[in-house]
């Protein structure tokens, strides 16, 4: 399959891969699985008194699209508020990365990281 | 007409434990007779149908002969028809897988044949309790979200083990 080349340079040279101490209070932890492909994914956020996204950091093992859908959801996420991050769309991350239509579900797996990760920093504080 | 079942067609009971020798047996014997070259000197419509059969032969024998599309099968059967597309959110296991995948991705830096070894011991064992789970939930009609949740987890140990074997090949070479 032909990947265009922002997935290809989002999968040569991630962003932001690694990871923070899932158990501090700052850090929000999700973590998503695709069934159908067997794809794993761990997108974590840490965040500050503003409530702002100060950084991201993400480890896939996937396919490119995974990847390169992850690596663009940390670096949008980014001073963003918290509010701001949940409302990133699969579909704008797919739109962004010219993902082809088989390749959508990729990216879906990235919003629904993004929402994983909010709900567990939001559970932490004790805002749900 | 839909389809008969799979089970049926062997002459098993619809179940996840099976006797795998029987339905091998059972497949050669029904390979060899619905084989198109048998239907060679029959009419376009005959050896038509006899590739369908024998295609759809095929496709149960590899349905039934995997335990997870057997599980998924078993499932369908039942009328529940897995979106596997869908995202899971199992957190601890999905921890877990990903550690094994940073694990298998040292292994595979590493050269190290003997760790990658015992590598797919844990992991075959892994699939085994996987599937004993199954069979026990699957006996007890109450526990079906438990059934589902087991077959999507049986996906994630399919891609693992089949990413062991790739590597296994790769270091071969």
């Amino acid at each position: 399959m032909a990947y265009s080349d922002k997935v290809i340079d989002h999968y040569e040279n991630p962003r932001n891969v690694g990871k923070f101490d899932a158990q501090a209070p700052d850090i929000g932890t999700g973590m998503v699985g695709a069934p159908a492909c067997g794809d794993v994914m761990r997108l974590q956020i840490k965040v500050n008194e503003q409530g702002i996204i100060e950084d991201a950091k993400f480890k896939t093992y996937g396919c490119g699209s995974a990847i390169a859908s992850s690596s663009l959801a940390t670096e949008w996420m980014k001073g963003k508020t918290l509010e701001e991050a949940e409302t990133i769309k699969n579909t704008q991350l797919a739109e962004e990365l010219a993902l082809p239509p088989v390749k959508i579900h990729c990216s879906v797996l990235a919003e629904d990281a993004i929402k994983a990760a909010v709900r567990d920093y939001r559970a932490k504080k004790g805002l749900l | 007409m839909g389809k008969p079942c799979y089970f049926a067609l062997f002459d098993l009971q619809p179940s996840f434990e099976l006797d795998r020798d029987q339905l091998a047996t059972k497949y050669r014997e029904l390979a060899r007779e619905t084989h198109p070259d048998r239907f060679a000197a029959e009419s376009d419509q005959r050896q038509r149908e006899a590739v369908e059969r024998s295609a759809d032969l095929n496709e149960a024998y590899q349905t039934l002969r995997n335990p997870t599309s057997r599980a998924r099968y078993l499932l369908s059967l039942d009328g529940t028809e897995l979106p596997l597309e869908a995202t899971v959110q199992d957190t601890e296991f999905l921890f877990q897988q990903l550690q094994w995948r940073e694990e298998l991705e040292a292994l595979q830096d590493g050269a190290d044949m003997d760790g990658i070894a015992s590598f797919k011991a844990r992991l075959t064992q892994a699939q085994n309790e996987l599937h004993d789970a199954f069979s026990s939930a699957w006996a007890d009609t109450t526990r079906r979200p438990d059934t589902e949740r087991l077959v999507r987890r049986m996906q994630f140990l399919d891609k693992l083990a089949a990413q062991v074997r790739q590597l296994e090949e790769r270091l071969d070479d």
